[in-house]
């Protein structure tokens, strides 16, 4: 399956690599006979779904297992040198000066106590006899070199100085700062915004370009695999099971979890089918002018989450609501349910002012609108059996009788696609997409009109979001749902909504027809926004990305 | 996980070992705990002689240990008829042995109900205080921080030297003094509880505050103090104790450990140091037993 003899030299080859985790009874293979190779230029792509190994196999790279883990068997090879036999001094010399490593989570993985600058010296001095100055002035060029802004200030920033983007960026510059020859780049933007995505990765991809490297890029996100890969290794249950150049990749996937996973994110970004006319359906949810203030504890700083807002969802109708952090858009949702009190404007659900309205009559209105959160298992009462927490609802809105209560429980499992022989269990004891699965049976537990959906796929894999998009589509069409869906994710949004708002610091700056938006926005933040979405499909490359490849 | 604890962890950690090691002392804690609160229901009565009675030759020292076994197979058989002072007799005649083990049921009743008042009362203000956040419980917080900065012991000495020496104000006493921890620890996870998602779905779900803090937020925010209890029901045994000894606790003859140290420490230096150390290694023993059990059941937890 491997060819090494074509093209550049080979950076990195590892061969049968068997990583194990020592289980109650025996042990476990996350890895089991993984192998894989990287050229000089050349960047790679590793998919596979949650849990297939790809973290652990990043790792192993470097000859480095998380306790109480073991590399059984296997060889890693940098160039000529064998990784798995080096001693612990070798290995400490060859990370971070031969392998760089770009971890998950740009925040917590930088030292909170440290200043950004002097951490960048750090990694620099660790491989060189560099005086503190030289090192210094190393980090100031290097975080010059990955694009942020008045890098002599930034040097002395603390983490927490940093946005995401930035932080991330500093790491990146911690793990290039003495030009390894492999980067190993493990959902390095992962809960970033798109268009600081966009800049994250042009920035490594050039850099990569320009100092002769390599990087080995894992993610689950086809669109960055498609944009920046030149090859894709797909691992499976701890093993490749597929690898090939991009393009050859998106066009003929040849193994099943291939085809699955090409073929799911195809029908998400396909896009609704079209058809529906809802201009006859009533308006169900009606917004007039919707202000929200937030005042900072104990100082006069006021932020104006919400600058006013206005829209109208229709009975069956999903209204995206899309832009990036801190945009507002789920201060929009949680003021609609008046989960937060809006600070001025009117909301009417058919009808009904839900603003101003009394508590009480408010408490009964909420069975006919619900939410689902973005953080499936944080949305759970982790003490409350399954059971427990679906009969909430029903015993707050309903009148059933017990054994009318638990038939419920079981129909209501089985539509969102559950069964029902963990019932009596605690929600820890499944996976993250059930979870959201459990979370939304709760929200339709009293057949409600109106739901908002604050990020609900986000925290979930790729396979497991076709999922509930399709369990989102199928409970709108079988109850007349309405949905607000509030993402950041534009392929989601594309497949879910009718219409869509792009929101941008407390505005909206565009609403129409979610095919208007996609293919034609007007507004020049809708332009950005949508400039910077990486479509999954390899000949649908960013513009600038194409430029500087051709170049 | 940053890049550089990546770097710098070892490959191997045998992680089985601590494991184990944790439950060794967790069980270790609960049997000290268990014979501690069974020799409180039936220490007196399994005690050879009446723990109040006065009634023996005083200063018996206890046997020597070589003695032990044969006066234990002695008194199993039925050849010695009258039980021997096994940890000698005290200056005033009383027999250490059965006081030593009917201590117990005063010193545990007392650490026990004052912790369970004080976990009771501070758990319910420290849940009203962290959910319901205005004014008043900011004030009523302010109140506990200025409770927690008085030294515990003397505050409990001057409590129950103005409100008298007996067993129901060393337990208000107590009670007062560690009900502030139980506040600002519940408190504090009620605080990280309250914005979690489950609370917040529970009332997009139309469920009233009040049901949301008791049914919602309050089971979840319980483990910390329940887990402080066991660690301070140790530290109230110790300060039972502490009063006694100062003369601010129960009053003789009741068998309690710390008056039996502190009516044994005039004696020591004659030598007789029995009537005062047996019921020193009883409390130790049990402070550790309950201190023990409380980090055990903190690391179950995490």
């Amino acid at each position: 399956m491997i060819d090494e003899t074509v093209g550049a030299p080979v950076i990195m080859a590892a061969r049968d690599l068997r990583v194990s985790y020592p289980v109650a009874d025996g042990k476990v293979s996350v890895l089991d006979g993984f192998s894989i190779y990287i050229r000089e230029r050349e960047v790679v792509g590793l998919i596979g779904d949650a849990g297939s190994g790809k973290s652990t196999a990043a790792l192993a790279l470097m000859g480095v297992v998380r306790p109480p883990g073991q590399i059984e068997a296997g060889s890693v090879k940098l160039g000529d040198e064998e990784l798995l036999a080096a001693d612990e001094d070798r290995l400490r010399e060859i990370r971070g000066k031969d392998i760089g490593l770009i971890v998950q989570n740009p925040c917590a993985a930088l030292n909170p106590m440290l200043k950004v600058g002097r951490q960048i010296g750090n990694v620099f001095r660790a491989h060189s006899d560099a005086s503190k100055a030289d090192a210094n002035e190393r980090a100031v060029e290097m975080l010059r070199m990955v694009g942020i802004n008045d890098p002599e200030q930034r040097v002395s920033a603390f983490a927490h100085e940093l946005s995401g983007g930035m932080a991330q960026r500093a790491l990146i510059s911690m793990a290039l700062s003495s030009e390894p020859r492999l980067l190993i780049a493990d959902e390095p933007t992962s809960g970033l915004d798109v268009t600081i995505q966009a800049q994250f990765l042009d920035q490594m991809w050039e850099t990569v370009r320009c100092t002769g490297s390599a990087i080995l890029l894992i993610s689950q996100d086809l669109g960055v695999i498609a944009n920046y890969c030149d090859r894709v290794a797909v691992l499976h249950r701890g093993r490749i099971v597929e690898e090939k150049p991009v393009y050859e990749f998106f066009a003929h996937p040849e193994h099943p979890y291939s085809r699955d996973v090409l073929g799911l994110q195809k029908a998400a970004t396909a896009g609704r089918p079209h058809g529906y006319d809802l201009s006859a359906e009533r308006p169900r949810i009606e917004v007039k002018g919707l202000r929200k203030v937030f005042s900072m504890r104990g100082t006069n700083v006021v932020v104006e989450a919400i600058k006013g807002a206005d829209f109208v969802i229709r009975s069956r109708e999903t209204l995206g609501l899309v832009g990036e952090s801190g945009s507002g858009k789920t201060t929009v949702g949680r003021c609609l349910l008046r989960l937060e009190e809006p600070t001025a404007g009117e909301v009417y659900f058919g009808g009904e002012a839900i603003t101003g309205c009394p508590a009480a009559s408010l408490r009964g209105l909420r069975s006919k609108m619900q939410i689902v959160f973005q953080d499936p298992f944080d949305a759970l009462n982790p003490r409350w059996t399954i059971r427990r927490i679906l009969r909430e609802p029903l015993d707050l809105h309903s009148d059933l009788s017990a054994k009318a209560k638990d038939v419920r429980i079981s129909e209501l499992l089985d539509l969102v696609g559950l069964k029902t022989d963990r019932i009596d269990q605690k929600p820890r004891s499944l996976g993250a997409a059930a979870l959201q699965r459990l979370n939304i049976a709760r929200a339709i537990a009293t057949e409600p009109k109106f739901i908002v959906l604050d990020e609900p796929t986000s925290a979930l894999a790729p396979h497991a979001i076709t999922g509930i998009i399709a369990l989102l589509h199928r409970l709108q069409a079988e109850f007349g749902l309405s949905y607000l869906f509030i993402s950041h994710d534009l392929t989601t949004a594309r497949s879910l909504c009718h219409r869509v708002a792009v929101m941008y610091l407390g505005e909206i700056v565009e609403m129409g027809d979610a095919e208007q938006i996609f293919e034609n926005p007007q507004h020049d933040y809708s332009k950005m926004l949508l400039s910077a979405y990486l479509y999954p499909d390899p000949t649908k490359r960013r513009e600038r990305a194409k430029i500087e490849r051709t170049a | 996980m940053t890049q550089s604890e990546t770097v710098a962890r070892p490959i191997e950690i045998k992680i089985a070992k601590s494991r184990h090691r944790i439950d060794w002392l967790f069980w270790l804690g609960v049997s000290i705990v268990a014979m501690a609160c069974s020799l409180a229901v039936f220490g007196p009565a399994i005690a050879p002689y009446d723990p109040t009675l006065a009634v023996h030759p005083p200063a018996v020292p206890p046997p020597p240990l070589a003695e032990v076994p044969g006066l234990w197979w002695g008194r199993i058989t039925g050849v010695i008829d009258t039980p021997p002072y096994w940890f000698g007799t005290d200056a005033n005649g009383f027999d250490v042995f059965s006081r030593v083990i009917s201590a117990p049921r005063i010193d545990l009743t007392i650490a026990l109900t004052a912790n369970a008042l004080s976990l009771i009362l501070g758990v319910f203000v420290g849940l009203v205080a962290g959910y319901y956040r205005n004014f008043l419980t900011e004030g009523v917080m302010r109140v506990s921080d200025v409770l927690q900065s008085f030294p515990v012991f003397v505050s409990a000495m001057i409590l129950v030297a103005l409100a008298g020496r007996s067993t129901g104000n060393i337990v208000i006493a107590l009670a007062l003094l560690y009900t502030p921890i139980y506040i600002r620890l519940t408190r504090s996870e009620v605080l990280t509880q309250r914005v979690r998602g489950y609370v917040e779905a529970a009332r997009a779900m139309g469920n009233r505050e009040i049901v949301i803090a008791l049914r919602h937020v309050l089971p979840n925010s319980l483990a910390p103090a329940l887990i402080q209890a066991s660690v301070t029901i140790g530290f109230a045994i110790l300060l039972t104790a502490g009063l006694s000894f100062v003369g601010a606790g129960v009053r003789p003859p009741t068998p309690e450990w710390g008056l039996m140290i502190s009516t044994g420490a005039n004696q020591i230096i004659l030598g007789e140091w029995w009537p005062s150390v047996f019921p020193g290694i009883a409390i130790s023993i049990t402070v550790f037993g309950f201190a023990v059990l409380g980090n055990a059941l903190e690391r179950r937890y995490d």
